[in-house]
Formats: structure tokens, C-alpha cells, sequence
């Protein structure tokens, strides 16, 4: 069927259009992707390497993919050029011809050759990131269904730890210092990966990995499991905060201080309310119960893969949840800027002593720590539903709903403000 | 002369007639000898009928209808498939009555040639041309036909491969598979160089492997599996020895296997400690514990070790895999004493030590344990470790070797 005025087919304006739609779709994926490119504050960018790892990685892909861009550049010249040069116009098949040993040896050879001087630079640098004789800090990292824990042992390096330290979501360490990641998991393979200081490594249940970690500055690196791990792998995230020298032994000694319990009288009914509630799974060293007895929770009684976040010094970090909630409020506080950009955007030498404030009642993110406190299986992705567990025996992957009422709630933002 | 339906009538008349006249003669039954004779007389007189009528419908004298009539048309060609599903509705039924995976399998023979025969009876409508019909369901069918049967063979071959497998004894399997894998070379090579055998050959000797694997598979399926012994762990002992004492010390006594705990003991248990693999695989990312020459204990992690007070920092509820390394002149085995723990023994709590070890390792030799402390090191504060080097300093978790008093080293669980 043909336009009378026009004389195409409506075949034709029907691939023509449908041809349009597409090129315009694909240029605005590319507009799209090539805008993405220049994102500012990218918490995760691969691109902006702040410790020598990183750097070791981004200084030898840069070369690749130059490498790689020019011989695929000249790969796809040259079968544009023969689909243009032979495409079919009715002309006979072009001679086939076999056997040109110059030019098969050279097309085989300078792949090769090529291939080889990828590799030097690449099994260098590979070997390098390996290396831990230069160790000055060593970091446990254990990875669980969805959240990372971290404990520092009794150790000379890290300018001392004198006892375990034990914490989750955000892991602290001497900026401009060698530490050494020693990972594994306890459920599932999961894979640590801060893109600011180094590449991934694989946490595989039963195994222990090693991984190099180093950020020049203070400051806080952002995260994210990168193997797939189950329901709420995408929320499973970390953060690298890197302090100086002096702040990183003030945080060392605030995590290492005594428990002390809370005066304030909404605050003890709080402490009261977390033994009842939240004590049969979160660890707070030093908790004791009415008669003096050390509380010492059983997550492996309770959750599958047998942990959970220990909560003693909570409000030191700046995240909860597996680094999912921001502790620290978006909004303003008395003319400065909302605080959590404080704390992310501050100058490196400013930087310590504001991460080293902790959270406190005018900066607290209330609204998302009551609502996970209301009802977490709402607010994050979780095997927390009591009539699904039998594949696990009864046990939550996640935290499940505790029916706390909202004057407990209360209690516990109480308590739980004083858990620095 | 008489048209088709007429030599059907005809015919049945005539053996209608031949079992009146048998049966009237042999059995003597008045009412079936009447009712065939009726029967006879009815057919006798179709027959007659439709002789006259000539069919009905078709001139007989007139060669064009006996080409261009529906029943001169081509005839289908014989299908399998109807006795594919009869058989699939007897497999459910069997299944029925006997298990529920014969059920499964039977509905699925049902389904596929159900699929297959209806697909089949499709394309016979097409045309009337055999050839063009077979294409047509070869069109619709193929690209499902061919992936399933391939991967449904490959299965059945695997299969059969693991059924031979499980039946031999592992040194057999390795030489059977070993032959086989150059038999299979063997004849690759053969035909490879052979390019002017025919297809028929190839696929022939193919089908002649493919057959021998099967029933070698399915014989060795009926056999069964090879023994395979079954080892008691440690684990079992110590839990016999803490929940049935009275038993546990009779065995003792009367010399079956000796006294006390496995786990504190650096004696042999049978069945625990005998041919027990001295060996591992695993030879990265684990950490190891070493039995040294002078009676410590050492041990290894990925990475540097912690400098600072010696012990071995495990995550809380990790199961952590050890690598136990035998360098001591003696069999011994790595124990853990983790502490603890409240145990029902003959309808009473008893408080008893929570202890997991290796079995009993030769000189040189190696063994994997797993372990796993559920509690942080602060929960034992207070509570002498009787297995931990004494004192103060003995509270918490410690691995020790029984019979060494010099090897301890202290697990720490932050």
C-alpha cells in the first residue's frame, strides 16, 4: 500500500519511523551515560583513587584501555570498511583466497605481543597488591547476610591494641598506614570492595582472603558488597573511615572505655528496655544485669548465621543497619550545614575531630533509626517473617519485627544515644 | 465387482454364519445360538443392501472418485507416538499404586508424546503431501525436540557413568574411566582418519557406545552402590562418654576402647583413629596450627601474625576452618576446650567441658578441624581453663594437645 502523494510504501515510513525511535533512544542512553561520567561527590568512584592501591589499579587501566580503545577503534574500522567496501549489490562473491603465512604469523604475533605487554605491568601490579610484608595494621572483616563486621585484634601494629575491639558498618583506620584486611564470612560469599582505596576481594565462608587497604587522607570511603549475597544484597554496605594518627588513638581509646550505666532516667529505662528486647542478639560489652552478671548475648540462637552487630559504641559511627541508614541527620543545625555533609564534606584536617563527635541528640537521624526500631523487616529486606523460617530452623537472616511499643522506642533512642 | 463396504458386510456375514452354525452345534444354547443367527440374518441383509446401493456414493463403473475420494488419499504414516502415550498412562497408573516419582516420570511421558502426537496429527492436515507434512512438524517440533533430547541423553549417559562409578571400587574407577577416556581417543582418531567412513558406521559404533554405557549404568544401578565404611567421628565419642557414662565406662573396663575423654586423651579410639586420612587438601586461606618438635604450639595465618601477647583471634560464631600439622615424633591430635556447657545426662543438667578435636594424627601428617566458639572470650572471664596453662591466665579457650603439657595456645574471640 503506497501514499498517493508521496509514493512510499507504508512498510517503508513504518521502519523509517521505528528506526528513529530507536536511534533516539540510544542517544539518550548515551547522552545519559556520558552525563553520569560527570557526577560530582561520587561516593564510589573507581576513577577518583584515594590510596596507593587504588592508584596502582587506576595508573595500569588507564594504559589498557588505551590500549584496548585503539586496537577495538581499528578492529571495527576495518570490518566497517569491508560491510561498506563488499556489501551485497548484486556483484559476484569476491575471491576466496587462503594461505598468506606473512600476514597469518603477523596477525597472530602481534596480539601476542600486545597480550604481553599487558600482562608485565598487569602480574606486577597484581603481585604488588598481594604483598603484606609492609603490614602496619591488621583489620578482621567478616561478612554476613547484611552486614560487615569488623575486629581489630590484640595486635603491636595499629599503634597498639591492647584488647579486641569490635564494631560494624564502619570500619576505622590510621589514614596514610599499610592495613591489611584478613576477611572471611559467615554465610555466603560475599566480597568487600571500597572503590576509592582498592579493588574487590571475595569473602568466602571457611576460607581467609587478605586485602590491602590505605587511604592517603582522612576521610570517609563508601562501599558496597559486590558479589551477590541474597535479598538484601544491594543494602549491604561499608565505610572505610580514615583518621590521623592522634584521632585514630582517641577513637581507639573511646571504643576500649568502660561501660558505664546511664543516669538519665528515660536513658536507664532504655537499658532496661535493650536487655529485655535487643540483648539476646546485640552485644554490649560490659552490660551487666540486675545482679552484676555480664550479659552476653546468643545470636547463634536467634540468627542463622550466628552474629549480630555488636552495638557497644553505636553512636561513634555514622551509620546503622549495615551502613543502609545514615545515623547522622540531613538536616541543618544552628546555621551549619546539615550534619551529615559536615562530617562527609569536611576538610581532611578538620575531619577527625568531627567524625570523632559521634552522633548526638541534634544530629541524630531519628526518623529512620525509630522506623527500623518500629519495624526493620519493613525498612530493609530481610528473612524475618516467623512463619518462613523452616529452612533455617527458626533462626532470622535479618532482624525481625520486636512489637516495641513507642514509649520503649523512646526508651531505647534514649539508651542507645549514650552508646559512645 | 462389490465395493468396499460390501466385502466388509459380505465378510462379516460369513463369520457370523460360521459361529452361529459352531456355537449352535458345540455349546447347544438356545438364546446365544438365536441371537447370532440374528445377528447373521442382520448382516446378510446390510450386506444385500448396501451391495444394491453400491456404497452409497460412489460409481463404482467410474474411475475418478476412486482417486479423488477422501479414503483414496495418501495414508499417514505409522506414529509411534500413541504407543508412547499409552505406555506414559500405564507408568502413571504403576505409579499410582507404587511411588510417587514413578507418577512424575509417567505424567512427563504423557505430556511429552501427547505434545508430539497432537503436534504430528497437526501436520498431517497440512497437505496431502507426506514430505511436506514432515517438514512442517519438523519446523514446530525440532527446536524443542532436539535441545531436550540432547540434554535428556546427556543425563541418562552421566547417570549411568556415576552408577559405574559408585560400583566400582575407586581404584577400579580410575582404571575403567582411564581406559575408557583412551578407547574414546582411540576411535576419535581412528575416524578422524578414516574420512571416507561412512555415517552409517560412525553412528552405528556410537550408538553401539552410547547402548554399552546405559546398560552398563543400569546393571550397576540394580547392584548397587560399593561399600562405603562409615568412620565414628570424635565428636561421637566425646558425646558418648558425657551422656551415657556408666556405659561409656563399662566398654573401658572391659578393654573395647580406653578410658576418659577422646578429646583429653592421646590414646587410640577405634574406629575414631583407625585409617583416618592423614592428609588435606586445602593448602591456602585456612589457618594452621603446628604441633612443633619441642612440644609448642605455633600456628599460621593468611597475612602477617599480630605481634603482641600470643593467641589465635578467631571471628564470634565463624566456622573457622584449622589446619592441625603434626611436626612431633608422635601420633597426636589438636583439642579445643571451648569452655562450658550445660548437658542433660540421664534426666539431670550436668555442667561439662564443650571440647572438639582432631582424631589421632601420625608424624608429618595433617588433619582439618573446624570450629566454632559462640560466646566472646569475656564470657569466661573468671573460669579456669583446666586444659589452658593454669592461673589467671588460663580463663577462656585454648587449644591443647592431650598428653603435651607444654602445647597450649589460647583462642581469642572478641
Amino acid at each position: 500500500m503506497r501514499d498517493r502523494e508521496t509514493g512510499t510504501s507504508v512498510t517503508d515510513v513504518n521502519l523509517t519511523n521505528r528506526r528513529a525511535r530507536t536511534f533516539k533512544f540510544a542517544a539518550l542512553a548515551g547522552a545519559g551515560l556520558f552525563v553520569a561520567g560527570c557526577a560530582e561527590n561520587a561516593a564510589q568512584d573507581t576513577t577518583d583513587p584515594a590510596g596507593t592501591n587504588a592508584q596502582m589499579i587506576y595508573d595500569l587501566s588507564w594504559p589498557i584501555f588505551a590500549i584496548a580503545g585503539i586496537v577495538g577503534v581499528i578492529v571495527f574500522s576495518v570490518i566497517a570498511f569491508v560491510i561498506v567496501r563488499d556489501r551485497d549489490r548484486g556483484q559476484p562473491i569476491p575471491e576466496q583466497t587462503h594461505g598468506k603465512p606473512i600476514l597469518e604469523i603477523g596477525l597472530t604475533v602481534l596480539p601476542a605481543l600486545i597480550l604481553i605487554g599487558v600482562a608485565i605491568p598487569t602480574v606486577g601490579v597484581i603481585m604488588a597488591l598481594d604483598e603484606t610484608d609492609d603490614t602496619e595494621c591488621i583489620v578482621n572483616v567478616t561478612g554476613q547476610q547484611w552486614w560487615w563486621e569488623f575486629d581489630y585484634p590484640v595486635q603491636d601494629g595499629c599503634g597498639g591494641v591492647t584488647e579486641p575491639i569490635i564494631t560494624s558498618g564502619q570500619m576505622v583506620i590510621p589514614a596514610d598506614t599499610n592495613v591489611l584486611i584478613r576477611g572471611t564470612s559467615r554465610d555466603v560469599i560475599h566480597s568487600f570492595w571500597i572503590p576509592r582505596l582498592n579493588g574487590k576481594r571475595d569473602m568466602v565462608p571457611g576460607r581467609v582472603h587478605n586485602l590491602r587497604m590505605q587511604a592517603n587522607e582522612p576521610g570517609i570511603y563508601a562501599g558496597q558488597c559486590a558479589e551477590f549475597c541474597g535479598l538484601s544484597h544491594a543494602n549491604m554496605r561499608m565505610e572505610v573511615v580514615a583518621l590521623n594518627d592522634g584521632d585514630f588513638e582517641s577513637w581507639k581509646a573511646n571504643q576500649l572505655e568502660a561501660y558505664e550505666s546511664p543516669t538519665d532516667e528515660q536513658a536507664l529505662a532504655g537499658e532496661a528496655s535493650f536487655i529485655a528486647n535487643c540483648a539476646r542478639c546485640h552485644q554490649v560489652n560490659g552490660l551487666e544485669d540486675a545482679d552484676g552478671t555480664p550479659i552476653v548475648s546468643r545470636p547463634d540462637l536467634q540468627v542463622y548465621p550466628g552474629a549480630a552487630p555488636n552495638l557497644t559504641n553505636l553512636m561513634t559511627r555514622n551509620t546503622f543497619a549495615g551502613a543502609m541508614f545514615d545515623l547522622l541527620s540531613q538536616s541543618n543545625r544552628e546555621g551549619v550545614a546539615g550534619c551529615r555533609e559536615r562530617v562527609w564534606e569536611a576538610d581532611p584536617d578538620d575531619f577527625g575531630a568531627l567524625y570523632l563527635e559521634g552522633v548526638d541528640n541534634e544530629c541524630l537521624n531519628e526518623v529512620d533509626l525509630r522506623e527500623w526500631l518500629r519495624n526493620s523487616p519493613a525498612k530493609k529486606a530481610m528473612y524475618a517473617d516467623p512463619e518462613q523460617l523452616e529452612p533455617t530452623d527458626g533462626l532470622y537472616r535479618g532482624m525481625p519485627y520486636l512489637a516495641l511499643s513507642e514509649d520503649q522506642i523512646d526508651d531505647l533512642l534514649a539508651y542507645l544515644l549514650e552508646r559512645k | 465387482m462389490f465395493t468396499t463396504g460390501s466385502k466388509f458386510l459380505i465378510g462379516a456375514s460369513v463369520v457370523a454364519l460360521i459361529a452361529t452354525v459352531v456355537y449352535g452345534i458345540g455349546q447347544g444354547g438356545v438364546l446365544g445360538t438365536v441371537g447370532l443367527a440374528s445377528a447373521t440374518a442382520s448382516l446378510i441383509g446390510l450386506a444385500t443392501l448396501n451391495a444394491l446401493l453400491r456404497d452409497s456414493n460412489v460409481f463404482s463403473d467410474d474411475p475418478a472418485p476412486v482417486e479423488t475420494s477422501s479414503a483414496a488419499q495418501f495414508a499417514p504414516p505409522p506414529s509411534v507416538w500413541p504407543l508412547g502415550f499409552a505406555f506414559g498412562a500405564v507408568i502413571v497408573a504403576v505409579g499410582l499404586i507404587s511411588y510417587q516419582s514413578i507418577v512424575i516420570i509417567g505424567f512427563v511421558a504423557l505430556v511429552a508424546t501427547g505434545a508430539e502426537w497432537a503436534v504430528q496429527a497437526w501436520s498431517e492436515r497440512a497437505s496431502g503431501n507426506v514430505e511436506h507434512n514432515a517438514a512442517v512438524r519438523s519446523r514446530l517440533s525440532n527446536p524443542l525436540e532436539y535441545p531436550v533430547g540432547g540434554a535428556a541423553a546427556i543425563g541418562v549417559i552421566v547417570f549411568a557413568f556415576s552408577r559405574v562409578m559408585l560400583w566400582l571400587s575407586k581404584t577400579n574407577t580410575t582404571i575403567a574411566f582411564s581406559v575408557l577416556a583412551a578407547v574414546v581417543l582411540a576411535v576419535g582418531f581412528f575416524i578422524a582418519f578414516r574420512p571416507k567412513l561412512g555415517m552409517g558406521a560412525v553412528g552405528g559404533v556410537m550408538a553401539v557406545g552410547a547402548i554399552a554405557v546405559v546398560a552398563a549404568g543400569a546393571a550397576a544401578g540394580l547392584d548397587g552402590e560399593r561399600d562405603i565404611p562409615v568412620f565414628e567421628t570424635t565428636s561421637v565419642w566425646q558425646q558418648e562418654a558425657i551422656l551415657h557414662p556408666a556405659e561409656y565406662a563399662e566398654g573401658a573396663e572391659a578393654g573395647s576402647h580406653p578410658a576418659g575423654l577422646i578429646c583429653e586423651s592421646p590414646e587410640e579410639f577405634p574406629e575414631a583413629d583407625e585409617d583416618v586420612s592423614q592428609t588435606v587438601a586445602s593448602k591456602s586461606g585456612s589457618y594452621q596450627v603446628f604441633l612443633t618438635e619441642d612440644g609448642t604450639i605455633a600456628f599460621d595465618v593468611p597475612g602477617p601474625i599480630e605481634e603482641g601477647p600470643a593467641g589465635m583471634v578467631i571471628p564470634r560464631s565463624n566456622p573457622t576452618n584449622v589446619i592441625f600439622r603434626n611436626q612431633s615424633d608422635e601420633h597426636r591430635r589438636l583439642s579445643l576446650d571451648r569452655g562450658t556447657q550445660t548437658v542433660e545426662v540421664e534426666g539431670e543438667d550436668a555442667i561439662v567441658r564443650d571440647q572438639i578435636c582432631t582424631t589421632l594424627i601420625e608424624p608429618g601428617g595433617a588433619q582439618l578441624l573446624t570450629v566454632k566458639v559462640d560466646q566472646p572470650t569475656f564470657a569466661a572471664d573468671g573460669q579456669v581453663n583446666p586444659n589452658g596453662p593454669g592461673g589467671e591466665a588460663g580463663d577462656g579457650y585454648w587449644f591443647f594437645v592431650p598428653g603435651v603439657d607444654t602445647a597450649k595456645l589460647e583462642v581469642i574471640v572478641p
